[in-house]
């Protein structure tokens, strides 16, 4: 008799406390896996594919040369990052649309590209807008240069 | 003294939902999460300039040494010869979506003749908008000294 007394008081639920515990525990193991995706970049919109490219003249543009080291020449001057878009300023003011073409050596590192791109780009901050920016591969300057 | 019976009060923290709540979770990091769909390891180019880079975007990843992988935007990239395969890429993957956008996502000591030869190949193939994938610029080289050295 005693033993029938006993056994009704075992619970007759399923244990679901380690169950958080598990869960928790799977939480972990993916945040620990994940590798964070860097997801943010400069945007270039591309020139559409028309039939008549807007006509640059060489004169027109202002050119900045990135030479192999990493240093800058912009229409012949050499010159710092910072003091690029000072030197654009009044010439934008008269010509809003004027080009500016940016022209890295062969064996210059590509982050010095996005570095002047990103400074060109950051204009409206400093109340310069570059509307007109193009970065030439070398089959075009081969193409229509000169 | 029937008060007693205050006494047989259960003082278990009910627990039950808690697994529910991990669950939850769980799921709402497994839907929110962005696959990387290249896994080249590579110190990116520094911008302030950074915009969020739309999901399912094609993927040209180069490193300094030259190897040049690509990716639909679906599948994990594939390591291909060249710079010119990069056209025959990028002009298979613009047939089907003409607006698709790519990434170049390219070491920032790259010597730029060979991601001129990239991004010349997508040119060629009609691509309307490029992203080049940068990471946050740090403070302390805003003067413009020099290429990135963080991550």
């Amino acid at each position: 008799m005693i033993f029938s007394g006993r056994k009704k008081r075992v619970s007759d639920e399923i244990p679901t406390a380690s169950m958080a515990d598990i869960a928790f525990l799977l939480i972990i193991y993916f945040m620990v896996t994940t590798t964070f995706a860097a997801t943010r970049g400069l945007d270039w919109a591309l020139p559409k594919d028309e039939d008549n490219p807007p006509l640059v003249e060489k004169e027109e543009a202002v050119l900045i040369e990135i030479q192999p080291a990493g240093n800058l020449v912009v229409d012949g001057q050499p010159m710092q990052l910072d003091e690029i878009l000072e030197y654009l300023e009044p010439k934008l003011e008269r010509n809003p649309m004027k080009p500016v073409i940016i022209r890295p050596h062969a064996d210059a590192p590509y982050g010095r590209m996005v570095d002047v791109f990103d400074e060109l780009r950051r204009g409206p901050e400093k109340g310069v807008e570059v509307k007109n920016i193009s970065i030439p591969t070398q089959r075009e300057i081969d193409a229509f240069w000169f | 003294m029937r008060l007693h019976q205050t006494k047989r009060q259960d003082a278990a923290i009910p627990t039950a939902s808690m697994a529910d709540i991990a669950f939850l979770l769980i799921i709402f990091f497994m839907v929110t999460v962005t696959f990387e769909v290249d896994k080249a390891q590579l110190t990116l180019p520094e911008s302030f300039i950074r915009l969020e880079v739309p999901k399912k975007s094609a993927y040209v990843s180069v490193t300094e040494d030259g190897t040049i992988r690509v990716s639909s935007g679906d599948e994990i990239s594939v390591v291909v010869p060249g710079p010119e395969d990069v056209v025959s890429f990028a002009a298979s993957v613009v047939a089907t979506d003409p607006q698709k956008v790519f990434v170049i996502k390219a070491d920032t000591n790259t010597r730029y003749q060979l991601v001129d030869r990239v991004i010349d190949g997508l040119k060629q193939a009609k691509v309307q908008t490029i992203f080049l994938l940068s990471a946050a610029e740090a403070m302390d080289s805003e003067s413009g000294a020099g290429g990135g050295a963080g991550r």
